[in-house]
């Protein structure tokens, strides 16, 4: 059941206001993803602490680096399920988590960032290996 | 360990592999002690089993994740002979590469990460969650949680606080059912293992702190000293 809206809008707007698109509907993933020439991150957000203390910020710092992907979106798992379930579909035949990270390059996914890589992390560390894999992937 | 999980077991919270005789579990995990270890949101793998060797099986489990099985696993400890952090898994020297995944396949539906007395510092009663809940629905403040705090003063020394409130950054926050329930950093280490539970009803006594650390408590209950 999903949190109230009013309880997630800022853990949205974190994301957001670093210029990361929302995908809240299965139109706007499949609208997302219907370019599949270039490299795309999704964040799949959540309202649990590995996603406020490392995903989101790790996220925010790793979007600094020289090269990054050439489009950053996000789904919220446990909020917009269609969003997140259509997302889910199109990174594969991989377990649903969340948080979590998907890097897309021409339609195919790279590379994947699942919770468990996730809890227990600061920031920083995931900072620093989103951007050795957007510098492997998007340079 | 990690940031939210310093006042509990250092596995408590994190995806770990559990090896026993033959079968292999990857799972969260939530509690452990001499007798038993129990895991969340659990998948498995016996020898051989789709044609793979664990090593196999936990290269993958490694890079993507593992597909729940059972919500929760209780093992005896007696059994384990290995217990680690899945994010520890290292491929072995030689091993193949794990293929990248099919193309899309049909949806999953999404399985809510049970937060609640999962990873949380504190433990709310089912009484409290669904008091807090009623109270969230009769609220309207966008980006409110459920804040718990201790300040100075009662009889004891230390009071328990219980308010709806806007988390900041530097707040301890974690998922509760459908809230959010966030403290300060500093009262968090007074409220590490803190029970709260909920008493309604005429002759109710309203929200109540069951902790652990308190070596004196006034009786009714608000204020305590460590």
């Amino acid at each position: 059941m999903p949190y109230p809206e009013e309880m997630v809008a800022p853990m949205r707007a974190e994301l957001t206001q670093a210029g990361v698109r929302e995908l809240r509907t299965p139109e706007q993933v499949d609208d997302f993803f219907s370019d599949r020439s270039t490299t795309a991150l999704v964040l799949v957000n959540s309202v649990c602490g590995c996603a406020a203390g490392s995903a989101r910020p790790g996220l925010k710092l790793a979007l600094e680096n020289t090269n990054k992907p050439a489009t950053v979106a996000t789904v919220f798992a446990g909020q917009d399920l269609e969003a997140t379930a259509r997302a889910r579909e199109l990174f594969g035949d991989v377990p649903p988590s969340s948080p979590s990270m998907a890097l897309m390059k021409d339609g195919e996914l790279v590379h994947f960032v699942p919770r468990h890589l996730i809890e227990g992390q600061d920031a920083n560390t995931i900072a620093r290996e989103l951007a050795a894999a957007f510098d492997q992937f998007c340079a | 360990m990690g940031t939210f999980h310093d006042t509990k077991d250092p596995l408590h919270g994190i995806t770990v592999i559990a090896e026993t005789a033959g079968t292999v579990y990857v799972g969260r995990c939530h509690s452990r002690d001499a007798a038993e270890i129990e895991l969340l949101d659990v998948d498995l793998h016996e020898e051989g089993q789709d044609d793979k060797t664990h090593a196999q099986w936990l290269d993958r489990a490694a890079r993507f994740g593992v597909w729940t099985k059972h919500d929760r696993l209780v093992l005896p400890a007696g059994d384990v002979t290995s217990l680690r952090p899945l994010s520890d898994h290292v491929r072995a020297p030689g091993a193949a590469p794990v293929a990248a995944p099919a193309a899309a396949v049909a949806a999953t539906t999404e399985k809510p990460a049970p937060e609640s007395g999962g990873n949380a510092p504190v433990t709310l009663t089912d009484a409290a969650r669904a008091e807090v809940a009623r109270l969230i629905a009769a609220e309207d403040k966008p980006g409110t949680g459920l804040r718990l705090a201790v300040a100075g003063g009662g009889c004891s020394g230390l009071v328990y606080k219980v308010e709806f409130d806007t988390p900041t950054d530097n707040d301890v926050r974690f998922g509760v059912d459908d809230f959010e329930v966030v403290m300060d950093r500093k009262s968090s280490i007074y409220l590490r293992d803190v029970i709260l539970d909920y008493q309604g009803g005429l002759g109710g006594r309203g929200f109540q702190f069951q902790n652990p650390n308190a070596s004196n408590t006034c009786g009714c209950g608000e204020s305590f000293s460590l």
